[in-house]
């Protein structure tokens, strides 16, 4: 057995040529692979990060009622609000990694310049929380946040630029009250944004709290709490537990982590597409791998031959054949896996910035993505593509292996 | 002394009971009657909506049916044609003949304006008796096209789901026909004001045939409603208003 597997190893070292472009092969895959795996990661890291940042926060603390609302009619009810008051706040605030909470009133309007009207997300937000829980802060291109009792909104730039409007004008918005009734808003424009999340470019008119509670009727209630955490990852523990408590204040109330909204099980969703892409690059990796195996095969048919002529067995041939293929598998394995680390260290260093090299803001087609991509680390994207490489080496060249060591030595010797 | 005085006073006072009975309609009379006119149970009109906006001008005819809370609005323009719109109560449908589709309108997409024009699909959903909606107080009087009119301020009634929280009607004294209505919001705002420009007498009844629509929160846009033909109270063919009927 030590005999066979120094004979491969000595195989690997006589064959150098070939051994070494297999190999590359395989590098090239693998390292193909682990880049890839790399900035899809980065990506869906920047997409959770654009929504947690900008729309849906750690948590929220909203009425089952209006929850499901929004989900399954996508209207934004303003029924079933709650009062964030001073014992909701306390609860909030003694949750463990609790970072800041800010309540937000959200409806529909329609926003008229004076010529045209567009329809709108508008959202009635307390400036100093909101600024704590979202990451709006250097976002603004003009202008400025408002102050909370001002009429003062905050939209993005591109909205403003459609409906050409600048910082200084004023804008009206045309909404539902609570019991149906038309009532306007009038608010002056304060800042303009522009940030990595469409929907807030393009979507959204943020005002003062009181502004939009007042107009639309609601006295004091808002559609929901934002919790940010100081980690996201508890966010489903954090939610379990604040809500046990926050039901004793309000039975109705309930807390959803970030992961629960739709926006992310939509980022989800494109999960299926990136396994497909990993096939494709992985398909790739095996037929080179098995090509290379079967026409080695076939080239060493005199070798085989004499190995067999003096006196190896079949599965001694096989073994041989196998630990060989084997042997290139994990150098071109060992070889992407170190090109990958080392990309990917520089991709999580450095980043590279598609927008300028599409020379486009790429936000415009929706992508929520702005400035640069950095990779991530997925280790366990590592090791499973090392797996595969050195299973498929071994698996291709079983049959091949077989094929050749079946036949009659006589034959294969002067098979010329 | 004493009996001058009282007689005085009595005439005083008769005189001022004489002028309020002879002369003076409530706010409520005046809207009742104003209903009687241009509220209908079941009505069948072919009309034509214009539609201008700065220089554009968009010619839309449509047939219409309605019985009670239900009402139907087949588009008759060729560039228009087989689109229809279903109300049944609360609720809208849309069906649009190319693309054999069929939509529900609800929520806030019945703010918006009907294929483009000043009137907002909340505006044709209410087909109450305005009497049933709003709390009139006669406010004035004024001539409208050299018609007198009494001027009514509506505020919406408790408890009535309304879109325009107040509206202030003008109401011929004589014909009792709305002439001029404008709508506010909650916060005062003037949203729309209508126009009617033309009314006539229809099975003994007078009511409004042509109007223009204002959306006073857009410059330079405006809708011209014309009535070209209306019968009350006709034969409506059982399931015209089922969602069957729009395909």
């Amino acid at each position: 057995m030590l005999f066979l597997t120094r004979l491969a190893l000595k195989n690997l070292a006589r064959h150098r040529n070939r051994t070494v472009i297999t190999s590359i092969i395989i590098a090239f895959a693998v390292l193909m692979y682990i880049l890839y795996d790399s900035l899809i990661g980065g990506m869906s890291e920047m997409s959770y990060a654009t929504i947690i940042d900008y729309e849906a926060g750690h948590l929220q603390v909203v009425t089952e009622e209006y929850w499901q609302a929004e989900k399954e009619e996508e209207e934004l009810p303003l029924e079933h609000l709650l009062t964030f008051d001073d014992r909701l706040q306390k609860e909030i605030r003694q949750l463990e990694g609790f970072l800041a909470a800010a309540p937000e009133l959200n409806f529909l309007a329609r926003l008229n310049n004076g010529v045209d009207e567009l329809p709108v997300l508008g959202k009635g937000i307390d400036p100093e929380a909101f600024g704590s829980v979202f990451a709006m802060q250097n976002q603004f291109v003009e202008g400025s946040m408002f102050a909370p009792g001002e009429s003062r909104a905050v939209m993005g730039k591109r909205l403003a630029d459609l409906m050409e409007l600048g910082v200084g004008d004023y804008i009206t918005l045309l909404v539902k009250d609570k019991e149906g009734t038309f009532n306007t808003i009038e608010a002056e424009i304060a800042g303009l944004v522009h940030t990595s999340n469409p929907n807030v470019n393009q979507n959204i008119v943020y005002l003062p709290l009181a502004l939009a509670g007042k107009g639309l009727n609601v006295d004091e209630q808002v559609s929901k709490v934002i919790i940010r955490l100081e980690n996201k990852e508890t966010a489903a523990k954090s939610a379990a537990g604040l809500e046990s408590r926050v039901k004793k204040i309000d039975n109705r109330l309930a807390v959803y982590p970030w992961h629960e909204l739709e926006a992310i099980t939509f980022i989800d969703a494109a999960e299926l597409e990136k396994q497909v892409i990993f096939a494709i690059i992985l398909l790739i990796g095996a037929i080179a791998i098995i090509n290379t195996v079967i026409l080695a095969a076939l080239e060493r048919m005199g070798e085989i031959g004499m190995m067999k002529a003096l006196g190896l067995q079949n599965k001694e041939v096989v073994f041989t054949f196998v630990l060989e293929s084997t042997g290139i598998g994990i150098i071109g394995g060992i070889a992407g896996i170190l090109l990958g680390t080392v990309s990917v260290a520089l991709l999580a260093k450095f980043g590279v910035d598609f927008g300028a090299m599409a020379g486009m803001d790429i936000t415009t087609f929706g992508l929520p993505i702005i400035g640069k991509i950095y990779g991530v680390w997925n280790p366990a994207g590592f090791v499973r593509v090392f797996s595969f490489v050195v299973l498929t080496s071994l698996l291709a060249s079983i049959l091949p292996a077989y094929w050749a060591a079946d036949k009659d030595p006589v034959k294969t010797i002067y098979h010329r | 002394m004493k009996k001058r005085v009282c007689l005085f006073v009595c005439a005083i006072l008769i005189s001022i009971f004489a002028t309020v009975a002879l002369s003076a309609l409530t706010a409520e009379e005046i809207i009742k009657r104003r209903d009687a006119n241009e509220y209908f149970a079941t009505a069948q009109v072919e009309a034509e909506m214009v539609i201008i906006n700065g220089n554009r001008r968009i010619v839309k005819t449509m047939t219409s049916f309605a019985q009670g809370d239900n009402g139907l609005v087949v588009f008759t323009n060729p560039r228009d044609r087989g689109t229809k719109f279903l109300k049944r109560g609360d609720d809208l449908w849309m069906f649009f003949p190319e693309a054999e589709d069929l939509v529900k309108i609800s929520g806030h997409m019945l703010n918006q304006g009907i294929m483009g024009s000043d009137f907002s699909y909340q505006d044709v959903m209410e087909s109450n008796k305005l009497i049933d909606l709003y709390n009139f107080e006669l406010i004035g009087e004024e001539e409208i096209n050299g018609r007198p009119c009494y001027i009514l301020e509506g505020t919406a009634a408790e408890g009535k789901e309304v879109s325009y929280y107040r509206r202030k009607s003008w109401v011929d004294k004589v014909r009792f026909v709305g002439l001029k209505e404008e709508f506010y919001a909650r916060s005062g705002r003037l949203l729309k004001v209508m126009n009617v420009t033309k009314v006539a007498e229809v099975d003994g009844r007078w009511y409004p045939v042509e109007s223009v629509m204002e959306d006073k929160l857009r410059r330079n846009t405006r809708t011209e409603f014309i009535i070209k033909a209306i019968e009350f109270n006709p034969q409506i063919p059982a399931g015209t208003f089922t969602l069957e009927n729009l395909r």
